[in-house]
Parts: structure tokens; sequence; C-alpha cells
């Protein structure tokens, strides 16, 4: 148990200090904008389609479940706001987060092993370029800036999936639906959204080129690091789902009272 | 040229070379044979600081590495050409690209010397003309050569081999092994290459050291080696002859 708990701490320790040397790079030396662009554009597109389908589905599920409750107050009039507040401060960056955890998380960790295992890493410091800059950095803030690019898709579409299901399942027409977000959607909640969304992409961004990057043991090694990546994302996402929740809870009350 | 005094290398509890010491002269081609896992590898990595030692020391071309940090290790990586096990070319890349990599990190050329240094060193591994190609449109033994030609486009004093031939098919190991020989020959170049190979050894080495389980068994020319008596430098040489 003791020795689980050390092995927890030092990955702990490793990432932070792998976090901290991408963040000495990003400000220290130049970064190559068209490779970030070309990672950005690469995330983006790999995780469209199935963050925009998630999207749909995620709004349908909200108005479902708030048409059940809301229906009992003769509030339905409310739904479209009440379904994208909290698409947008809770399932939207979550969801996100997961999606992209599958995807580009699993696929940069192979990535980056295989480069690892195969020298070319090593090749890269050879001839002269640093990996984190060269290879590190694009990745890191291609996932961060798509996650947000996201976020925007997920929801548009989990207005449009509320919507359409609104319409079937609790007769609220179109017009109605979208005309009170406005009302409900609060400023805060944009921005819990927003910080949770980037806190996720950069946890994630942190732990795949981390778990990559350091891969050791050939094909195997590159198949333990896809799945630790997996694992240790989700456990990480969840607790600073957590985290980011108390500490928006305690900023907006302090807010509050002061106003 | 090169120099290792005293080298210990540990993974964790594993000690890998211990206190190995070494002289490579300049512009001799130096093979190092020994068994897997008595370190090899590591010492070609202790040249370049892609590892460090835990103690000793690493001389280069007249400077000590082993304390040098990153960018002071670009001055020597910069006289070293390493051809890897693997031929760790980046995937992304054209075999143009590829070569072209470190000359553009290395040096300030324009675009028209990076073409001109990249078709001579294509020409120099016999493979002229597939600048455009992507590393998975060619075979193993050519991306194997590609990985030498973006060694030698540095125009390297040193060059280091990490088993060059291994993979490869016995005409294509002949060919790589007359091309370590012409090129470290014609490029005047300090060469050490790792390998099990001592049939490759005794074709292409001027010298020939032996290592088990850290350290030095047998150091010599190759006709040294046929007259040793050290009972792992016989299996070498009973394995090549059968």
């Amino acid at each position: 148990m003791i020795s689980l708990l050390n092995k927890i701490i030092n990955e702990i320790g490793l990432s932070l200090l792998f976090l901290k040397e991408i963040l000495n790079t990003l400000f220290k030396t130049p970064c190559k904008s068209h490779l970030i662009y070309e990672q950005i554009w690469n995330v983006t597109m790999e995780s469209f389609a199935t963050t925009a389908l998630a999207g749909f589905f995620v709004g349908a599920i909200m108005t479902v479940q708030f048409t059940l409750q809301m229906n009992e107050f003769g509030a339905l009039g409310y739904l479209g706001g009440l379904a994208t507040s909290g698409t947008i401060r809770e399932v939207g960056p979550l969801l996100i987060a997961f999606m992209l955890s599958g995807k580009v998380g699993a696929f940069t960790s192979a990535e980056l092993g295989t480069m690892r295992v195969t020298e070319q890493i090593d090749a890269i410091r050879c001839l002269g370029a640093n990996p984190i800059q060269e290879i590190i950095l694009p990745r890191f803030l291609g996932i961060i800036i798509s996650a947000f690019f996201l976020l925007g898709i997920g929801l548009l579409m989990s207005i449009l999936g509320g919507m359409f299901l609104g319409s079937l399942f609790a007769g609220v027409n179109p017009e109605e639906y979208v005309r009170h977000i406005p009302t409900i959607l609060a400023l805060p909640s944009i921005f819990s959204g927003l910080v949770k969304c980037f806190c996720f992409a950069v946890v994630l961004a942190t732990i795949c080129t981390y778990k990559g990057y350091t891969t050791t043991g050939g094909a195997k090694g590159v198949g333990r690091s896809v799945v630790s990546t997996a694992v240790t994302t989700m456990i990480c996402i969840v607790v600073f789902d957590w985290l980011t929740s108390y500490i928006a809870d305690i900023v907006i009350r302090t807010i509050q009272e002061s106003a | 040229m090169i120099e290792y005094k005293n080298l210990v290398k540990k993974f964790g509890e594993r000690t890998i070379l211990k206190g190995l010491s070494l002289k490579v002269n300049p512009g001799e081609i130096l093979f190092i044979l020994g068994t897997s896992g008595t370190g090899k590898s590591v010492l070609l990595k202790n040249t370049v600081g892609l590892l460090k030692p835990d103690q000793g020391e690493v001389w280069v071309d007249g400077e000590e590495i082993s304390g040098f940090n990153e960018n002071q290790l670009q001055s020597v990586r910069k006289k070293c050409g390493m051809v890897f096990q693997h031929p760790a070319l980046f995937d992304s890349l054209t075999v143009f690209n590829n070569i072209a990599f470190g000359l553009r990190k290395h040096f300030s050329l324009n675009e028209q010397e990076i073409s001109e240094k990249v078709k001579k060193a294509l020409n120099l591994v016999n493979l002229a003309g597939i600048e455009d190609l992507f590393p998975a449109q060619i075979s193993y033994g050519m991306q194997k050569r590609v990985s030498l030609a973006r060694a030698v486009a540095l125009d390297p004093k040193i060059l280091l081999f990490d088993e060059p031939t291994t993979g490869l098919d016995p005409v294509t190991t002949s060919a790589v092994n007359q091309l370590i020989r012409n090129l470290s020959k014609k490029l005047e170049t300090t060469s050490m290459v790792v390998s099990h190979d001592m049939n490759s050894a005794m074709t292409v080495a001027d010298r020939i050291v032996v290592l088990d389980q850290g350290n030095i068994i047998a150091l010599g020319t190759p006709e040294e080696m046929k007259k040793s008596t050290v009972p792992l430098v016989k299996e070498f040489l009973f394995e090549a002859q059968t």
C-alpha cells in the first residue's frame, strides 16, 4: 500500500516537472506556429464528428430529464435555458474531456511512445533539436486550443438536440426553447464551463504527452502507456471536476455576498 | 579523439558499465562486440550525451562532456553522426526533410545548400532519387541507409553506429558494411560500430573491443582477435565461421 502511494506521488511529481519543462520551453523558445496549427486542425477534425454526435444526444438527454421535473411546476418554457446552463457548466466540458481522452489522449500517447521506443526522440536530440519544442509543445497547445473549439461545437449541437427533443417530447417549440437561454445562462456559468474546459484540457495534454514521452519497453511499453493514459486521465478529470466545482462554488458565493 | 575513463552507468540497481576505460584513436573504425545487455549501446549513447554516466569521464575531441547540459552538448552532437538501431526516421517527413532536419538545426544554410548536401548524402549511400518518398514507402534496408545518409550529411568527425546491420538480409548487410568502411575512410571519420556480428567486424574494423558484463575482456586488431584465448571471443569466432 505504501509503495503504491509512493509510486502515485512520484508520478504526480514527475508529471508536474514535465509540465514545468513544457511551460519553460513555451515561454523561453519561439513557438513553431505551423506545427501548432497542424495539431489544432488534426485534433479538432479527429474529434469533430464524435463530439457533435455526443453533444446532440447530451442536449437531448438533458431535455428529457428536465422535462420530467419541470412539467410538475409548469415551467417548461425555461427548459432550454436550464438544459443549456447545465451543459455548459458541467456536462459539456466533461464530455469534451472524455472524448479527447479516449481519442486524442490515447493516440498522442501511442504516437509519442512509438517515437520513443524507435529512438526517434533520441534522433531529434542528436540532430540538434529540443524534442519538447519540436514534438511535445505543438501537441500540448493543440489539445488545449482544440478543446475550446470542440466545446463550442458540442454546445451548439446540444442546443440543437435539446430543441429537437424538446419539441418532440415536451411540445416546446424551438423559438421558446432558445428564448429563455439568455435568462438562465448567467456569466458565472459560462466562466465556470470555460475554466473547467481549460483545466481538463491541461490535465489531459500533460498526462498523455508525459506518458508517451517516458515510454520504455518496446511495443508492450507503448501498450502500457496508452492504458495508463486512459485510466489516469479519467481519474484526474473526475477529481479536477470536483475541485473546480468546489472552487467555483466558493468564488460565486463570495461574489454574491459582496454584491 | 574519444576516451572513456572509469565509466560507470547504472539503471536502478543494475550496473551496466563497471568502470570501463577505453581510448578510440582518430580515424579508426572500432567495432564493439558483446552479448546483449553488456552496455554496448549505453557506451555509444554516453558519447553524445543521450545518457549521462554515474561516474567517470567521457572525452570527445578534447572536451570532457559528462557534465555538459543540453545546450553545451549541441556542439558535441554537431561533430557526431549517429545511426540508431532502428532507422529512427520521422514518419511525417519525406526522405529529403529527414536528412535536411539536422542540417537546418545545426547549420545556417540556405535551401539551395541544404538541397545539395541532401543529394550528396543520398548519392553516398547509393539512394539517389528517393528524396520525395516517405519512410513508409521504402524498404527497411533503404531506411537504414537513409538513416546513414542523415548522419553523414552533417559532415561529422565521428560516426556512431548502433547495430547498423541488425534485421537486414546477408546481401544488404554486406552492402551496409562496405558503406561503413568506405564512408569512414572517404570522410576520414572516427567510427564506432556496435554489433553482434563478428563477420562484419573482421572485414570492416581496424580494431575490435569485446565487452562482457560492463567491462572490456578483449581489445585488438582483427588479426589479434583470431589468436585470442578469451572464451567469449572464441565463441564469437566459432559462431562467425558456422
